[in-house]
């Protein structure tokens, strides 16, 4: 397993993988930001999902990449489509896609990636390279153990935020 | 072998556009996407960190990962509250576009 392991970290194949996983990852991310039609946003959107889940393969998290998939493209990405598809005009040429900051949006994103960029070079001691993945079983052992506590509130808020959409969603009644 | 500064690098830029896009969409369903993105920078941020062997700690060799499901589950009931959100508006203002809304402006 850690030979197999050691092999696939080592094997330039899989360093092209990782560039064109985060190649494609930014490019996905650049068409949900940049498409005028917010269906095709979402189609991007697909593609960026889908490449920050092979992104979790090679750093050897099967499993967030399953959940990743399962979660993300399969249920977050479906509701959204819901409410591109409920709301109109998505493709009207006549109506702009970005509101009149867009150029002063553009910079602050810009400055805020170039600080964090250089707190990254300037970080003292990075690791030099991946450890051994981590089993499963540790990440689950730690679910039900050490982090129980995060891990019910999570289901709580779940809930909470399940009742609150239908509540603010239902159509008033008239009286 | 990768460095983690590659990844990271990813990682920022996943952030970066992903707050342009949070910053300029004026629909507010766009706006949601952005932050779908920079919620999974977040979450590729600790995954590397974690692929990399930090925490070094043996109790908490899972940490990044568990950091990054927590992240997953949150951001889908940010998607479920905001869509409900935005339905509610629509119904009432008959617009989605966030700069159309100004119903708490004095």
């Amino acid at each position: 397993m850690t030979d197999a392991w050691l092999l696939t970290v080592l094997s330039p194949m899989a360093r092209a993988a990782f560039y064109l996983l985060a190649a494609v990852t930014l490019a996905g991310a650049l068409g949900v930001t940049l498409t005028r039609n917010l269906f095709h946003s979402a189609l991007w959107l697909a593609v960026t999902l889908l490449g920050v889940a092979g992104l979790y393969l090679y750093l050897g998290a099967e499993f967030l990449a399953v959940v990743q998939v399962l979660i993300y493209v399969g249920a977050i990405l479906v509701l959204l489509l819901f409410g591109v598809m409920l709301t109109a005009r998505i493709a009207d040429p006549a109506v702009p896609a970005l509101n009149r900051h867009a150029l002063l949006a553009a910079l602050v994103a810009l400055g805020t990636g170039w600080a964090l960029r250089l707190a990254v070079r300037q970080a003292a001691a990075l690791p030099a390279g991946p450890v051994a993945p981590v089993p499963l079983e540790t990440l689950g052992r730690g679910l039900v153990t050490t982090y129980v506590l995060p891990f019910e509130v999570l289901s709580l808020i779940l809930i909470g935020a399940l009742v609150g959409a239908v509540v603010i969603a239902r159509p008033e009644r008239r009286s | 072998m990768i460095p983690l500064s590659h990844l990271l690098t990813v990682s920022i830029g996943l952030f970066a556009i992903g707050l342009f896009g949070a910053l300029s969409r004026r629909n507010a369903i766009g706006i949601l996407m952005a932050i779908e993105l920079i919620l999974n920078a977040a979450a590729l941020a600790f995954v590397a960190f974690n692929a990399y062997g930090i925490p070094a700690a043996d109790r908490d060799a899972a940490l990044g990962q568990t950091a990054a499901l927590f992240i997953i589950g949150i951001a889908a009931a940010g998607a479920i509250v905001g869509l409900a959100l935005v339905l509610a508006v629509y119904r009432h203002q008959r617009t989605i576009f966030a700069d159309d809304m100004h119903l708490l402006k004095g």
